[in-house]
């Protein structure tokens, strides 16, 4: 287990809160909340050790197109990158559904 | 499947359930209320812990789901997801005293106690059966086991004791896992690799045949609506942990030392004639009996020399107004499983009709006259035998464990004295349901959810790895000392060990059951998570969920 914490800069301030997933093998959750921050805080605890580097760039990426600024909680259990995005996507989604 | 309920998550079975857009979930994720015990220990927790509680209605009726997320640590019950059950059951049981009908139903989708957590799950799981006897009275508490993990361990235990479950082909229901079973009792008792015979034995298809499960419907969201609904308009209720005679006379039918496979025991099941069982109390003899610490404490407090039970298994006897219960070992069992002081199906069953024939004999008694109960303990586990699982031992256990809890709702006091090992479901079966615990202080004394050969085989670690995480991890402790720790015991009872025999250790353990005796005045489990260790280290947790949960009760 690991915990990771990474910081994005962005431009759409989020106003509402969403949930997705589950921490079961090989699937995450992924909690958004509002923030008072200027920029995204990530807190991650993930089951895969040593993966900094590709949450990093798969991070990178959700921020480059949806420059969101919220609080971010994420329980990993051995996601791979393209299930990391698509909840990330999902929770974005969801947040849209909320307003 | 498009209507699948058993391919849902919980959070999602629990709202397709309920009338559109009017579930409101207690505790929910953006609470962030984790288990403590699961980063310590390198495991990823999950923001609600595996359990989710809804309120809302169902064709305006309305519904308490409280559901079991299985695919997170296999739906194991640790602190938090049992508090939160617990907590939410008890509103659940106020608001129907206050006269606000109110139905729970419980999703299982459960390994039973989250070996991770074990003292925890295995309290927290005996504080759920304790609300569900409380609650029977007012509702059915139904049970669904659509299926996937199914409902094992503890909590298959637990829903033997619901009002009613309903279930899919899908699901599998029983105490031990195969995999236990085969490390506990070899691959011969129980090969966990054969699947058809693992689906055969602990299927819904087997378990209602032979009354273990109540309904089986499609795998359809429409389907478990319909159900859920007709159990409530006709308060359907199949009391199977009250079926002891019937079990009784089954267990006498059978040879105990012959495996049964399904269509042997489906002649035996249907083929019952049910007879009344009663067991007398133990008397005194010459015979030599198996050594262990239950029966020397049993014998001891009791004054009954070598005492000899119709049921060698199960001792009990009135002296000075209380009455002793003991399940003891008998290495000539005939129940080859049954030999080292396990609790199966007999010991089950028989405790339960020993508990239920004393609440019945002072059904009219005054309160403050009812006979308290007390339970002496030396329990290694709960039998692991194919024959157990497939007769339903869950169920044997649920018997006692029911009876016991009647019991103190009714008004007997219920102490249990630990000179020996309270390990599992037999701990469940025998001594959990009790409000005040009194142990000798020592170290032979094996507390836990799970051998360590077992727990280390499930949680995929070595033994010697298991060792290292539970030294400095109260809740997953295989000692007394470090139980204690968790709050949950009224009394270690300090220079005594569990052989003592000298009148000096024998007058310390009734001197400790007398003042634990004086100062039991409530008829709930409330003790162990309200007294000073529990509230200040062991159950900060659970303190805080409950908290929690009268803030958004009624929100």
């Amino acid at each position: 287990m690991e915990k990771l914490n990474f910081k994005f800069k962005g431009t759409e301030q989020v106003k509402n809160k969403a949930h997705v997933g589950v921490v079961a093998s090989g699937d995450l959750e992924v909690i958004i909340k509002p923030t008072t921050n200027s920029e995204s805080t990530l807190n991650i605890v993930t089951g895969s050790d040593g993966f900094k580097e590709v949450w990093q760039s798969v991070l990178k990426r959700f921020f480059d197109r949806y420059p969101l600024i919220a609080d971010f909680e994420i329980n990993d259990f051995g996601a791979t990158p393209g299930v990391v995005n698509l909840r990330l996507t999902q929770a974005m989604e969801a947040l849209e559904d909320e307003k | 499947m498009k209507n699948s309920f058993v391919e849902l998550h919980a959070r999602e079975r629990a709202i397709v359930l309920l009338d559109k857009g009017s579930n409101r979930e207690l505790i929910d994720p953006y609470d962030n209320m984790i288990s403590p015990h699961l980063m310590p220990q390198g495991i990823v927790p999950e923001s609600d812990d595996g359990i989710i509680i809804e309120k809302g209605t169902l064709e305006g009726k309305k519904l308490v789901i409280i559901s079991i997320e299985g695919n997170f640590q296999g739906g194991g019950i640790g602190e938090v997801s049992g508090a939160k059950i617990v907590a939410a059951l008890e509103h659940v049981l106020e608001d129907n005293k206050n006269g606000i009908e109110e139905y729970p139903i419980i999703i299982l989708d459960t390994g039973g106690v989250r070996l991770q957590e074990a003292n925890y799950g295995l309290l927290s799981i005996s504080e759920i059966q304790n609300q569900i006897v409380a609650l029977k009275k007012y509702v059915p508490v139904i049970g669904l086991v659509p299926g996937r993990v199914g409902s094992f361990g503890g909590m298959s235990i637990t829903n033997a004791i619901m009002s009613y479950i309903i279930g899919t082909n899908r699901a599998r229901i029983g105490l031990n896992g195969p995999e236990v079973i085969e490390q506990e009792a070899g691959v011969r008792e129980f090969d966990s690799s054969d699947k058809d015979l693992i689906w055969n034995t602990l299927g819904t298809t087997q378990r209602q045949a032979t009354g273990l499960i109540d309904e089986v419907i499609d795998d359809d969201i429409d389907s478990f609506k319909k159900a859920i609904l007709s159990a409530i308009n006709e308060k359907k209720d199949s009391h199977k942990t009250e079926r002891t005679d019937f079990y009784l006379s089954l267990l006498d039918s059978l040879d105990p030392s012959e495996k049964l496979n399904i269509s042997s025991y489906q002649k035996i099941f249907d083929n019952v004639k049910e007879q009344e069982h009663h067991l007398p109390q133990a008397v005194a003899s010459d015979k030599k009996h198996t050594k262990s610490r239950g029966r020397q404490w049993f014998e001891q407090l009791t004054g009954i020399k070598n005492a000899d039970s119709d049921v060698s298994t199960v001792l009990h006897a009135k002296k000075d107004g209380f009455e002793y219960i003991a399940i003891v070992p008998d290495e000539n069992n005939p129940f080859p499983r049954v030999r080292h002081g396990e609790v199966g199906l007999l010991e089950g069953y028989t405790v339960a009709s020993v508990v239920n024939d004393l609440i019945n004999s002072e059904k009219n008694t005054p309160k403050e006259e009812k006979t308290p109960i007390i339970m002496v303990v030396d329990v290694p586990s709960q039998a692991y035998g194919y024959n157990e699982e497939l007769i339903g031992i869950h169920m044997a256990l649920a018997a006692s464990a029911n009876a016991y809890a009647k019991a103190r709702q009714a008004g007997h006091k219920l102490i249990a004295f630990v000179p020996g090992d309270a390990v599992s479901g037999g701990f469940l079966a025998h001594g959990l349901q009790s409000n005040r615990l009194i142990a000798l202080d020592d170290l032979d004394i094996t507390v836990q959810a799970m051998s360590k050969a077992s727990a280390a085989r499930i949680t995929q670690r070595t033994i010697a790895e298991l060792e290292e995480a539970t030294k400095h991890v109260p809740a997953m402790a295989y000692d007394i000392e470090n139980y204690q720790k968790l709050g949950a015991l009224y009394t270690l009872i300090k220079g005594v060990k569990g052989y003592d025999s000298d009148e000096a250790s024998i007058s310390k353990v009734r001197a400790a059951i007398d003042a634990a005796l004086a100062d039991d005045d409530d008829e709930t489990l409330k003790f162990r998570y309200t007294n000073k260790i529990a509230k200040e280290s062991g159950r900060k947790a659970t303190n805080q969920i409950r908290k929690m949960m009268d803030e958004q009760w009624d929100k």
